[in-house]
């Protein structure tokens, strides 16, 4: 499975990090990328509640997505499926992590079984164990 | 990954297919491993495998298509070469995802920071 693994240190204690992370009113003020707005949000935190986020991209199309909490763990953990509806087939997962050091904490976000049933297949069959051999080629391209 | 983001992708996709394809078979990997050492011709990479020159060259131009490997013909010799633009075309797909997080993570910051500078 691709696994990615993103992190950034904020300066702000779990907490917070963690209420902005799971309170709708909170969510809708920074979700998303640039250019991306969270325009609406429904979260029933809870093991097995459901989440739904509305991202408004730049072409004013509304994509929203949705999952189940796995793992709860205020306010350093959380764990939730992640799917694009209307339902694809398989889901994603998001390991949120709040590690927090002082003043600030770092945020670990894990995402896993990224997209799509090629890549599924192609985990099934050995060929990301492949492609690290194949990078040092592409990188001296 | 979130849909639009899709869309720009749609005319790749079909080629995304054919690379992901081609690399879905062991054999497969092996040769472009080979090849990513250096190019040669099919005669050479069908030595070490225990299976016919034919279906060395099936392989081949499964890889073609998905235009993993450049072939050139000169006279009956054919000489093969790693071609690693598709997969970088893969690894732009999976970039998308980094660059949502890194994105959604820059926002959580200044929406945190901002707030208590308040």
């Amino acid at each position: 499975m691709v696994t990615l693994v993103v992190r950034r240190t904020i300066r702000a204690k779990a907490e917070r990090l963690f209420a902005a992370w799971t309170v709708p009113a909170q969510l809708k003020r920074w979700w998303g990328p640039q250019g991306v707005k969270c325009i609406d949000a429904e979260v029933d935190l809870r093991l097995g509640g459901h989440y739904r986020i509305a991202n408004q991209l730049p072409d004013e199309k509304i994509v929203w997505v949705t999952g189940e909490f796995e793992v709860i763990e205020a306010p350093r953990k959380l764990v939730y499926t992640w799917r694009i509806e209307p339902e694809t087939e398989s889901s994603e997962r998001v390991t949120v992590q709040f590690e927090e050091s002082g003043n600030d904490t770092e945020v670990i976000v894990t995402h896993e079984r990224i997209a799509s049933e090629e890549l599924r297949k192609m985990h099934e069959q050995g060929w990301f164990g492949c492609l690290e051999g194949l990078a040092k080629f592409v990188e001296g391209e | 990954m979130l849909s639009s983001e899709k869309q720009d992708l749609s005319e790749g996709e079909g080629q995304l297919d054919l690379v992901f394809r081609a690399l879905g078979d062991p054999t497969r990997r092996a040769l472009l491993a080979r090849l990513a050492e250096r190019p040669a011709m099919v005669t050479e990479l069908a030595q070490p495998f225990a299976i016919s020159l034919p279906a060395v060259s099936r392989h081949i131009r499964v890889l073609e298509r998905a235009g993993l490997v450049a072939r050139t013909v000169d006279g009956r010799v054919h000489h093969c070469s790693l071609s690693a633009t598709p997969l970088k075309d893969v690894e732009k797909w999976l970039h998308q995802y980094r660059r949502f997080w890194e994105g959604t993570l820059e926002s959580l910051a200044r929406y945190v920071e901002d707030d208590s500078e308040k």
